[in-house]
């Protein structure tokens, strides 16, 4: 009997690679793209925007293209930046890289790139941290995270309204909440609001790039995200394992089993 | 023994190095596809967690079926060929033997690498796979030796 299931489940893994092998073509042309589109824009666009400041001019004509062109460079830099993570991470480059992060320089940081939307579309913000300490985190990945949150609450939630932001510390665990008011994504297609180019049902969300990399960084980072609709306001909740003493005290022996010598082993 | 430097690879992860250097990793139910190059002195090593990448969400290389043939791609970019290339292949335990494991994830897992390593010609030339055990490994570069060890229940709960 036992023998027999596991023909039947060897034949129908067989019969699923060879499906998975068709659709993987399919979109290995896709992938490709991807990868060279992020990488070529990726160095120009960070040149560009550390130069367009110094470009900062007195007169107030001149300030408004000025604000006009560094909000669309921004807006730019922030889209390729989540294609590079879509590519790295599609790719299986995407490494951790920890460092000691203050959770409250990376919020500011995120809400300093979104300041002209922020205040085209009148929305004032809230921010409650809890957070203290320095946490030990993938900056750059956490920045993102961040980013792609605020950004879509600014983006799709209503004008003229409040986003707040909560950073707290949840049964040991970091917890970000960005809620803003609107209708959020439909929470019946939630598989294909994390997934990466589906239309939303209601086809005004953006690329459907954004979400899909927070979920892949969530997971890379071992923690998750979640969303819920209710009386008209979109709450996103993101948690990730808050640690805050360094990760470099850790890795030189206090976890002997990952550390420990192969004396013993086998050799094959 | 560990000789020159080791780097340690976490689930979904590809990582391609050369002697005298090391790549190690814990698996459960996950597999590891070790490859080498004797000629190249370069090796390489893929740690994924399920056998298939659905169509759902990224192309991670989570996926068995998208992480072996990346893992032979990048093989194949540092100059290694089908010819010269040897694989070895470990974990895929089946974790929940106390549950009946009916998803048979471990088993699913070695089967995807057989198969994907033999529409390539790579010979397994080495495998520890199934049981109950994790494993811990360690891929040695300068002779393409894998050390191994079982680990414990106890050691594997946040291991793939």
């Amino acid at each position: 009997m036992q023998n027999k299931t596991h023909n039947e489940v060897e034949f129908l893994s067989r019969k699923i690679l060879d499906l998975n092998k068709q659709l993987i073509e399919s979109q290995s042309a896709k992938s490709r793209f991807l990868s060279l589109v992020a990488n070529e824009l990726n160095n120009p666009m960070t040149a560009l925007l550390g130069l367009i400041p110094h470009l900062k001019p007195q007169d107030m004509e001149k300030e408004k293209v000025y604000n006009l062109v560094h909000e669309e460079a921004l807006m730019l830099e922030f889209r390729i930046q989540n294609l590079v993570a879509a590519a790295q991470i599609e790719s299986g480059e995407y490494d951790l890289s920890f460092a000691t992060v203050n959770v409250t320089t990376l919020l500011n940081e995120a809400l300093e790139a979104l300041k002209y939307i922020i205040l085209n579309r009148n929305i004032s913000v809230s921010v409650t941290n809890t957070i203290n300490d320095n946490i030990v985190s993938d900056p750059q990945k956490l920045f993102l995270i961040m980013h792609n949150l605020i950004s879509n609450a600014s983006l799709f939630g209503d004008a003229n309204t409040q986003i707040e932001i909560h950073l707290s510390d949840k049964n040991n665990r970091l917890q970000i909440e960005v809620k803003n008011q609107g209708s959020g994504p439909n929470v019946a297609f939630k598989p294909q609001v994390f997934t990466r180019f589906s239309s939303d049902t209601s086809g005004l969300h953006g690329l459907g790039l954004g979400l899909s990399v927070v979920r892949s960084i969530c997971e890379l980072l071992e923690g998750d995200i979640d969303f819920i609709c209710q009386d008209n306001f979109v709450i996103f909740t993101v948690t990730l394992p808050l640690e805050t003493n360094a990760t470099d005290t850790m890795a030189c022996g206090s976890n002997e089993f990952l550390f420990d010598s192969f004396e013993d082993a086998i050799e094959l | 023994m560990i000789q020159g430097s080791s780097t340690f690879i976490h689930v979904g992860q590809i990582h391609i190095d050369h002697a005298p250097r090391a790549i190690s990793t814990v698996l459960g139910s996950c597999v590891a596809v070790c490859l080498y190059d004797c000629s190249l002195g370069i090796g390489g090593m893929n740690h994924y967690l399920l056998p298939f990448w659905n169509g759902n969400g990224l192309q991670t290389p989570k996926f068995g079926n998208i992480s072996i043939p990346k893992l032979i791609e990048q093989m194949i970019l540092r100059g290694a060929t089908s010819k010269t290339l040897e694989a070895k292949i470990f974990g895929g335990a089946s974790m929940n033997s106390m549950a009946g494991d009916s998803m048979m994830i471990g088993e699913k897992n070695i089967l995807v690498a057989k198969e994907i390593l033999k529409e390539y010609k790579i010979p397994i030339i080495a495998e520890d796979i199934g049981g109950q055990n994790g494993r811990k490994i360690q891929f040695n570069l300068d002779r393409g030796k894998v050390l191994m060890k079982y680990t414990t229940r106890i050691d594997l709960t946040q291991r793939g």
